[in-house]
């Protein structure tokens, strides 16, 4: 049972996160009334992903030996891509939201991109969904009592992992606008960035990507399968030995990003309001 | 959506295929039954991409995960399908069974 628990939490961990994340967002920015898109983009990934649980068992041949991979890998650059915007785009409102709550309103609901939160939620969860789900089903399948206690385990590590999400939504609402912006960015980013790089590797994995030598060995440390490893690479990408493609792709997507979320400002133009120069003049 | 996942196959299979993985590489088989890898152990040529053929006498799925070689793959319960491995240094390589880590172990050899 305890197994069971810990593979479900492992798996859940990084969905409860985000969707912790883009549910205090929301919060935030006064948007609480388009909870619904990531309430929706999280049960669609829970649907795609019981999807492809099936699929899987479906399917065979040459859609099974690659098919996976090939949606796994594209879910992984998506998530990076999306993350990448939201974090950019939370910038850019960050400026805008600090003011009074009205105007953080108007804001949001001007941009009308709410939905792609519900894309993070949607990536989210059906990126470790389709395991999560399959690994359940195994485990529903030995219909004796290991089994099912077993089942049980894997349930609750699912809850526990919405519990870890729900604290997280809890804790944003608590800071300060400005930190709970900075800090949710930064997260975002090594989230970002750990998937990004284990993008490379499975790339590397598969034959699409040269195999590079690893540039150190970290796993007298802490090894890829212990708890904390396991969790650490769900959270920021952490590999024991890690290539050097996937080091060079994680310090560069952590420049490019970092600059992209936490360069310079561009400077507030300084001319008026075109409307207000008409007030003046008229 | 069908013809889509079909043409990404496609893509992908001859992206495979240049890379040079593909082609006539050796096939070995590895078999998981009561949650167990056998052969736990597998020696192969450094050097030279190889084919694994895996195949789950099990009814319940499981994942064959290699942290080292950057590889997972689910293998539902009953089925049998192929993971192109590329050109290895020597050096041993573990792989679990991430759905039954405890009792599916093995690893590759490469020498």
């Amino acid at each position: 049972m305890g197994a069971t628990f810990v593979v479900t939490l492992r798996e859940a961990f990084e969905a409860a996160l985000l969707l912790g994340i883009v549910y205090a967002y929301l919060d935030r920015v006064g948007a609480r009334a388009q909870y619904h898109w990531v309430t929706l983009g999280g049960a669609l990934g829970l649907m795609a992903s019981v999807a492809a649980g099936v699929a899987v068992s479906l399917v065979s041949g040459p859609l099974l030996d690659l098919g996976p991979d090939l949606v796994a890998g594209g879910v992984m650059f998506a998530a990076v891509g999306l993350l990448t915007w939201h974090g950019w785009w939370m910038r850019q409102h960050a400026r805008a939201v600090q003011g009074q709550l009205q105007h953080r309103l108007d804001e949001a609901r001007a941009t009308q991109r709410l939905w792609i939160v519900g894309l993070i939620a949607f990536t989210g969860v059906f990126r470790e969904g389709a395991e999560t789900v399959l690994f359940l089903w195994g485990l529903a399948s030995q219909t004796n009592v290991t089994g099912w206690s077993g089942v049980a385990g894997g349930v609750l590590g699912v809850v526990a992992a919405a519990g870890l999400g729900w604290g997280i939504f809890r804790g944003g609402r608590r800071l300060s606008l400005s930190r709970f912006f900075t800090g949710t960015s930064l997260l975002l980013l090594l989230v970002a960035a750990g998937l990004f790089s284990s993008g490379i590797g499975r790339l590397v994995g598969l034959g699409f990507l040269p195999d590079t030598e690893p540039l150190w060995d970290a796993s007298w440390l802490l090894r890829d399968d212990s708890l904390v490893g396991s969790f650490l690479a769900g959270l920021a990408g952490y590999r024991a030995r890690p290539s050097l493609l996937e080091v060079i792709g994680y310090l560069t997507y952590l420049l490019v990003a970092g600059w992209l979320l936490f360069g310079p400002r561009r400077p507030t133009p300084i001319a008026p309001p075109a409307s207000s120069r008409a007030d003046a003049l008229s | 959506m069908t013809r889509w996942l079909a043409v990404a196959v496609l893509m992908g299979l001859s992206l495979v295929r240049a890379a040079g993985v593909a082609g006539a590489a050796e096939e070995i088989a590895l078999t998981i039954e009561n949650n167990r890898f056998s052969p736990e152990e597998i020696k192969v040529k450094a050097g030279v991409p190889f084919v694994l053929v895996v195949t789950n006498k099990d009814k319940s799925p499981e994942e064959f995960e290699s942290k080292e070689l950057r590889l997972e793959k689910v293998v539902p319960g009953g089925k049998t399908l192929k993971i192109q491995v590329r050109a290895l240094k020597p050096g041993t390589y573990p792989f679990v069974g991430d759905y039954h880590a405890q009792t599916a172990k093995g690893r590759i050899v490469a020498e």
